[in-house]
C-alpha cells in the first residue's frame, strides 16, 4: 500500500474528483483551504490580499500498481497549465489497521 | 457557504432574485410621479390678518408688530419678514428645513390665542397660511370670448371647471379676471335730497321687499297647507317698481331718484390674452400628485369640453408647467441612453469579446431599476436630480463587475473550468471590490444628510447614487460570477484571430499605451522632485485662474417663458394703466416675434387673492406673460429677449419701475438683495434710492428695484369733532354713511338660477368725482335734520406708504438686483464696493441678503461636506491598507480633479453654481477610487517581493487597463450630459463639464504622480521591515557573545 498526497491549487479540485472517480479510488482524505508554496516555482497560496489563491490537500491509500496510473493522471492534469499548481507525493505505508 | 458561491451553485435562484428585482423595479418605474425636482416643502408659514379701514403704518403698530413679538419665542423659527399693506397685515415665518411645520402651526396658533385679547377689537382672527409647492399651479389656460363674456363666469364654472374638478390628482381650479354680474341702483342726490329721502332709506326698502317667508301652515278641511309670501324679486327691472317713499301724497319710485343697471361689476382689472378681452383659469394639484399625468389628463378633458362651449368662447393653453418638465426628463433620458451606449462600446474596447461584454453591462439595467424601487416606496419622484443621479451612478456601475469579471477571465485562461473560475476568482477580489464600492459610498452617503434647500436636492442624489453602487457590487459578486460560469468557455486556442479582430486591431494599439507609460514612470521616477514640483506649480497656478471663474446660485434655464411686472405711477386709475398696457402690447408684438402667446393683466383683481400670493397687483401694474416659440425654433434665447425687452421699457415714460423673469420662479433664479434696516423711512428710502441709482449704474446690474413703494397719495376726511358732537353724529356713522356713498351698500341679492348676485345701492359717478362732490354729501343726523359732510370736516390730500416691510422685527427695506451677463458672486462683490464707498446713516443698517446669501449658505454646507467626504473617504482607505501613509498617496491626486474642474469651467465659460460645486464633490469619490487601484497594485507587486521602482512600473503598466476603463466609462458617460443642449439641460450639464474636467486632469495626474508620491514615501520604512523582522526573531542567531 502506498499513501498519495496531492497538495493543489483548488480551482483543480472538480478535475480532481473526477480523476478519482475515473481510477475508481474510493478512499481519500482531503483538506480544503490549505496553505503552502511550491519547493521550486509554485507561487505561495495563502488566502491573504497578497497571495489570495488556496490550495486544497488530499491524501488516498492505495495498492502500489494503482500509483502509476494516478500519477499519470496528475501530470496530465499539470500539463493543463503549469502556473495553477499541482503537485503529487508517494510514501510508504508501514501498517494499517 | 459563501454569497458568491451559492449564486454561481444556484444559477437559477440567482436569475429568479434578479428577474424579481427586475419586475418590482419595472412596477415601480411606472408608479413613480415625474417631476421637475423632488418635492421639497419649503418651510413657510404665513399669517394673514385683516383690520378693515387701517392704513398700513397702524396695522404695523397694532397688528404687526405684536404678532411677531409673540411668534418670536416658536422653537426652530429661522427668521420673521412681514409686510404691513392697507387693511392687511402678512407675517411670514421661516423655519428650519427640519422643522415640522405641524408643530410650528400649532405654536403659532398657541401665540396668537396668548395676544388675540390685546389685539385691536375689530381686527378678524389671523389665518395661518402652510405654503406649499403644490399650491403653484400647473396649468394655466387663456379664455377668451366675444358676445358671451358677460356670461363667461357662470358657462366657465358648469361646463370647464366642475367637470375639470372631477379628474383625479386636481387640487383647485380657479378663475381670474371674469366678469361678475353686479346691479347697481345708482341715485341721484339731489332727486334724493328733493324727496326727502337718503340712501340707506333706499337700501333698507330694497332689503325689506326682495323677501320670501314662509308663513306657517294652514289646516283647511282635511288638508294641511304651507303658507308661505314670496316677495323676492325675479328680473332686476323689477326694482323699479319699488315704492321707496312718499312725497307730498304720492308715491316715490325706485325709478324716480335712481337708475338701475344690471351690469358688471366695476372695472378694476382687465385681462387681455393676445390682445383679446378674456379671463385666466389656472389648475392646482394636489400634493405629491403627479404633475405631467394631470396636466395630460386636464388637456384631454378640456378638449373634450370645449366642444360643448358656445362658439365664440376660445379656450387656450397659456403655460403648461409639464410641458418643461417632460421636455427635460426625456432630454435627460436621452443623455443616458447615449451615455449607456459609450459605457458599452468603451468595456467592447477594452475587453474585445461579446459575452463579457454582455455580463458587464447587465449590471447597468438592475443596478438603476433598483433606485426606481427605492423612490417608489420613500415616495419619491422621477425628476432632474434622480436622472442625473442615475447618469453619475451610469458609468460606475460596471466597474466592480469589470473588475470580478477580468478575475474570472483570467482563471479561466488558465485552464480552470468556468465554474470553478467564477468561485474562486471571485473570493479573491470580493474584498476589495466592497471597499472601493465604500470609497464611493463615504462620498456620496453624506449627501443624504445635508440640511437646508440644497439638502432636499441633495438627498435623493446621495441616496440613488449610494444605493445603485451598492446593487452594482452584489450583482458584481453574485450574478457576474454566475452568468461568467454559464457564458465564459475557454475558446480553443488554435483558432488563429480574424484579420480585423480585436486582438489584431486594439490589442497592440493598448499594448504599445502600456509600453509607453512604463516608460514614462521610469522616468517619472528618476525624476522625482521635478515632477512633484512640477505638479505643485500647476496647482497653485490653476488656484490663481480661480478668480476667473464667476459664482452663481443655480444655474438658470431657458423654459421659453417671460414674465414681466411693470410698475407705473402710484395711485394711477386702472383706466390709464390699460392705455399703457395697449401700447406695451403693440411694443411686444413688433419686438418680439418669437413669441408664441402673451397673456396680459392690467389692475388688481379683488377676488383673486390666491393669485396675489404669486404675482404683485394693483390698479398701477401690470402683469405680462409671454411663451415663446420652443428653444429649437428660435434664434434668440429668452435672456437675449429679455435685455431686449428692458432696453425698450426703459424707452416707455410712464413707467416707474419693472422687472423682467425669465423663470417661473421654480427653478433657479439669482437676485440679489440689499437690505436696510432703519425705523425712519425717509432716512431709509433715501438711502434705499441712493443705492439703487449707484447699483444701476454697475454694469452687469439689471433690474434694480426698491421694494418699498412710492408714498401713496391719499384722500382724507379729517373730522371736526364738536362739529360732530353737536349734530349728535360720532366718527363710525359718518365713515358708514361715506362708504354707502361711494363704494355702495350691499342692500340684498337677486338670486337666479341657485346664483346670487349682489345689489348695490350707492351714488352714481357723476356725484361723487371731485372733493366739493364729496363735501356737498348729505348726512343725515340723528336729530331728523340733514348736513352736508363739508360741515363736518373738511378732505385733505395725504401721502401714505401703501406697504411697510419689516424683517427681523425691524423695518427694513430691499434694493434687489439682477444680474445679466456677470455672474452673481461678482455683482455681490460690485455692490459690497459700492457699500463701501455710501455713507451709511446712524441706525441703519445694511446687508445683503437673497439668493446671494442662500448661494453663500449653501456653498458652505458644500464646503462642510467636502470635509466630511474626505474624511470619510480617508477611513476607508486607511482601513483597507492599514496605513496611515497610503491614504495621502491616493489623495494627492484630489486637488489636481480641482485644477482639472477650474479649467474645465474656464473653457467652456461656466460659472461656479451649487450644482457644479458638487460636482466636484463627488469627484474626490470617483478620482480615489483610480488611485486605490494603482496603489493596491503596486503595494501587492511589493509584497510580493520585487524592488520598488520595478513594483511600481509593473503595477503601473498592468492598472493602466482598469484605470482608463473605469475612467472613461465615468467620463464618456457624463459627456452625453455635458454637451447637451435642450429643454433644462443648463441645469445639469455643469455638473457634467466639472465631472469630466476635474476626471480626465485627475486621471492623468494619478498616473504620475501618485507613482511618483508612493516612491517618495515609500523609501524609507517599507524597507527596513525585513531588518525589523529580523530583529525581533533573535533565536536563530548564533549566541557567540555568551
Amino acid at each position: 500500500m502506498k499513501a498519495v498526497m496531492i497538495t493543489f491549487n483548488q480551482a483543480h479540485s472538480e478535475k480532481m474528483e473526477f480523476i478519482f472517480d475515473q481510477l475508481e479510488i474510493r478512499g481519500y482524505t482531503w483538506w480544503n483551504d490549505v496553505q503552502g508554496r511550491g519547493t521550486e516555482t509554485g507561487e505561495p497560496r495563502k488566502g491573504t490580499h497578497t497571495w489570495p489563491e488556496m490550495n486544497s490537500a488530499v491524501m488516498t491509500i492505495i495498492h502500489d500498481e494503482r500509483v502509476d496510473s494516478l500519477l499519470e493522471s496528475i501530470r496530465k492534469l499539470d500539463e493543463i497549465n503549469k502556473e495553477v499548481g499541482v503537485r503529487a507525493f508517494v510514501l510508504n505505508v508501514e501498517k494499517t489497521y | 457557504m459563501s454569497i458568491f458561491k451559492s449564486a454561481v451553485n444556484k444559477p437559477i435562484t440567482t436569475l429568479m432574485v434578479f428577474t424579481a428585482i427586475i419586475v418590482m423595479g419595472i412596477y415601480s418605474l411606472i408608479n413613480i410621479p415625474i417631476d421637475l425636482f423632488p418635492e421639497m416643502d419649503p418651510p413657510f408659514i404665513s399669517v394673514m390678518t385683516t383690520y378693515p379701514g387701517a392704513n398700513a403704518s397702524d396695522i404695523e403698530t397694532n397688528v404687526t408688530r405684536p404678532l411677531e413679538d409673540a411668534f418670536n419665542t416658536v422653537d426652530n423659527l429661522k427668521e420673521i419678514t412681514s409686510v404691513s399693506s392697507d387693511n392687511l397685515s402678512v407675517i411670514s415665518l421661516e423655519f428650519d428645513w427640519s422643522a415640522d411645520l405641524n408643530e410650528a402651526s400649532n405654536d403659532i396658533r398657541d401665540a396668537i390665542d396668548m395676544i388675540f385679547n390685546s389685539l385691536p377689537e375689530d381686527i378678524n382672527r389671523p389665518s395661518i397660511f402652510k405654503f406649499n409647492m403644490s399650491m403653484i399651479p400647473i396649468v394655466f389656460y387663456a379664455i377668451t370670448a366675444e358676445e358671451s363674456y358677460e356670461g363667461l363666469e357662470k358657462i366657465m364654472e358648469e361646463r370647464i371647471i366642475n367637470p375639470l374638478n372631477r379628474i383625479e390628482g386636481i387640487g383647485s381650479v380657479s378663475l381670474i379676471g371674469s366678469p361678475k354680474r353686479r346691479i347697481y341702483v345708482e341715485v341721484d342726490p339731489v332727486k334724493l335730497d328733493a324727496y326727502n329721502l337718503s340712501i340707506e332709506q333706499i337700501g333698507n326698502v330694497i332689503q325689506a321687499e326682495n323677501l320670501n317667508m314662509p308663513s306657517g301652515n294652514i289646516k283647511m278641511g282635511r288638508m294641511d297647507y304651507q303658507f308661505r309670501v314670496q316677495g323676492e324679486i325675479q328680473e332686476s327691472y323689477e326694482l323699479n317698481e319699488l315704492v321707496v317713499g312718499h312725497f307730498q301724497g304720492s308715491s316715490v319710485l325706485l325709478s324716480d331718484v335712481a337708475h338701475v343697471r344690471d351690469s358688471l361689476r366695476d372695472l378694476s382689472f382687465e385681462e387681455r390674452i393676445n390682445g383679446q378681452q378674456g379671463v385666466r383659469m389656472f389648475v392646482m394639484k394636489q400634493s405629491g400628485a403627479n404633475t405631467v399625468k394631470i396636466a395630460r389628463d386636464v388637456r384631454k378633458a378640456v378638449d373634450e369640453l370645449k366642444k360643448d362651449l358656445p362658439a365664440d368662447i376660445q379656450v387656450r393653453e397659456i403655460l403648461d408647467t409639464s410641458e418643461f418638465i417632460s421636455d427635460s426628463i426625456s432630454n435627460l433620458s436621452r443623455t443616458m441612453m447615449w451615455a449607456l451606449f459609450f459605457v458599452v462600446l468603451v468595456v467592447l474596447f477594452f475587453l474585445g469579446k461579446w459575452r463579457a461584454t454582455f455580463i458587464v453591462m447587465i449590471t447597468i439595467p438592475i443596478s438603476l431599476i433598483v433606485s426606481f424601487l427605492y423612490l417608489f416606496i420613500t415616495g419619491g419622484s422621477l425628476n432632474i436630480i434622480s436622472l442625473a443621479s442615475l447618469s453619475i451612478a451610469l458609468g460606475m456601475v460596471v466597474d466592480d463587475a469589470i473588475v470580478v469579471l477580468e478575475n474570472i477571465s483570467r482563471h479561466i485562461e488558465r485552464g480552470t473550468s468556468a465554474r470553478e473560475a467564477a468561485i474562486y476568482a471571485t473570493n479573491e477580489v470580493w474584498l476589495s471590490v466592497i471597499i472601493t464600492t465604500l470609497v464611493i459610498v463615504a462620498v456620496f452617503f453624506p449627501l443624504t444628510l445635508v440640511g437646508g434647500m440644497t439638502g432636499v436636492m441633495f438627498k435623493q442624489l446621495g441616496w440613488i447614487v449610494s444605493i445603485t453602487v451598492i446593487t452594482s457590487t452584489l450583482a458584481a459578486i453574485t450574478l457576474t460570477p454566475m452568468l461568467s460560469s454559464k457564458l465564459l468557455a475557454l475558446k480553443a486556442k488554435s483558432k488563429l484571430p480574424e484579420k480585423f479582430s480585436h486582438a489584431n486591431l486594439i490589442e497592440p494599439l493598448l499594448r504599445k499605451l502600456e509600453n509607453f507609460y512604463e516608460r514614462v514612470i521610469i522616468v517619472a521616477l528618476a525624476n522625482k522632485k521635478k515632477v512633484l514640483f512640477g505638479s505643485i506649480v500647476l496647482f497653485i497656478g490653476s488656484l490663481f485662474l480661480l478668480r476667473f471663474v464667476g459664482m452663481d446660485f443655480m444655474p438658470e434655464s431657458d423654459e421659453g417663458q417671460l414674465s414681466v411686472n411693470i410698475e407705473l405711477t402710484t395711485g394711477l386709475r386702472v383706466e390709464e394703466t390699460i392705455k399703457v398696457s395697449r401700447q406695451l402690447e403693440e411694443l411686444v408684438y413688433e419686438t418680439i416675434p418669437e413669441m408664441e402667446l402673451i397673456s396680459m393683466s392690467s389692475g388688481a383683481d379683488e377676488e383673486g387673492g390666491m393669485m396675489a400670493m404669486f404675482m404683485e397687483m394693483g390698479s398701477n401694474i401690470i402683469n405680462l406673460n409671454m411663451r415663446l416659440y420652443p428653444l429649437s425654433q428660435r434664434e434668440r434665447s429668452v435672456w437675449e429677449i429679455a435685455s431686449n425687452l428692458r432696453l425698450e421699457l426703459d424707452k416707455i415714460p410712464e413707467i416707474a419701475d419693472y422687472s423682467v423673469s425669465t423663470s417661473d420662479g421654480s427653478s433657479g433664479s439669482n437676485t440679489i438683495d440689499v437690505e436696510v434696516y432703519g425705523y425712519d423711512f425717509q432716512t431709509t428710502s433715501l438711502l434705499a434710492r441712493e443705492l439703487q441709482e449707484r447699483i444701476n449704474a454697475i454694469p452687469g446690474a439689471v433690474d434694480v428695484q426698491i421694494s418699498r413703494k412710492d408714498d401713496r397719495p391719499e384722500l382724507q376726511f379729517v373730522l371736526d369733532r364738536s362739529k360732530l358732537a353737536e349734530h349728535g353724529l360720532n366718527t363710525a356713522m359718518v365713515s358708514a354713511a361715506l362708504r354707502n356713498r361711494i363704494t355702495g351698500m350691499t342692500a340684498s341679492f337677486l338670486r337666479e338660477e341657485g346664483d346670487e348676485y349682489d345689489i348695490v345701492v350707492r351714488y352714481g359717478e357723476q356725484y361723487r368725482q371731485s372733493i366739493s362732490d364729496i363735501e356737498s354729501f348729505l348726512i343725515t343726523a340723528p336729530t331728523g335734520h340733514k348736513v352736508t359732510l363739508g360741515e363736518l370736516g373738511e378732505v385733505k390730500e395725504f401721502f401714505n406708504p401703501p406697504n411697510i416691510e419689516r424683517k427681523r422685527r425691524e423695518r427694513m427695506v430691499t434694493v434687489s438686483a439682477v444680474p445679466e451677463g456677470i455672474a452673481l458672486g461678482d455683482l455681490a462683490n460690485e455692490i459690497n464696493k459700492v457699500l463701501d464707498t455710501v455713507e451709511i446713516p446712524q441706525g441703519v443698517m445694511v446687508n445683503i441678503g437673497g439668493d446671494y446669501e442662500e448661494m453663500m449658505d449653501s456653498f458652505m454646507d458644500l464646503g462642510l461636506l467636502l470635509l466630511v467626504s474626505i474624511i470619510l473617504v480617508f477611513l476607508v482607505m486607511a482601513s483597507q491598507f492599514e496605513s496611515f501613509l497610503m491614504p495621502f498617496v491616493i489623495m494627492f491626486s484630489i486637488p489636481f480633479s480641482f485644477t482639472g474642474v477650474i479649467l474645465a469651467l474656464l473653457i467652456t465659460n461656466t460659472t461656479l453654481s451649487i450644482i457644479a460645486g458638487l460636482g466636484a464633490v463627488l469627484l474626490i469619490g470617483i478620482v480615489v477610487k483610480n488611485g486605490i487601484v494603482l496603489i493596491d497594485y503596486i503595494n501587492l507587486m511589493r509584497d510580493r517581493g520585487q524592488a520598488l521602482n520595478e513594483a511600481i512600473a509593473y503595477a503601473g503598466k498592468m492598472r493602466l487597463r482598469p484605470v482608463l476603463m473605469t475612467a472613461m466609462t465615468t467620463i464618456l458617460a457624463m459627456l452625453p450630459m455635458a454637451m447637451s443642449t435642450g429643454e433644462g439641460s443648463e441645469i445639469w450639464s455643469p455638473m457634467g463639464i466639472t465631472l469630466i474636467g476635474g476626471l480626465v486632469f485627475s486621471t492623468l495626474v494619478t498616473l504620475v504622480l501618485v507613482p511618483v508620491v508612493y516612491g517618495i514615501v515609500s523609501r524609507r520604512g517599507e524597507r527596513d521591515k525585513m531588518r525589523e523582522v529580523r530583529e525581533r526573531f533573535t533565536f536563530l542567531q548564533d549566541n557567540n557573545n555568551t
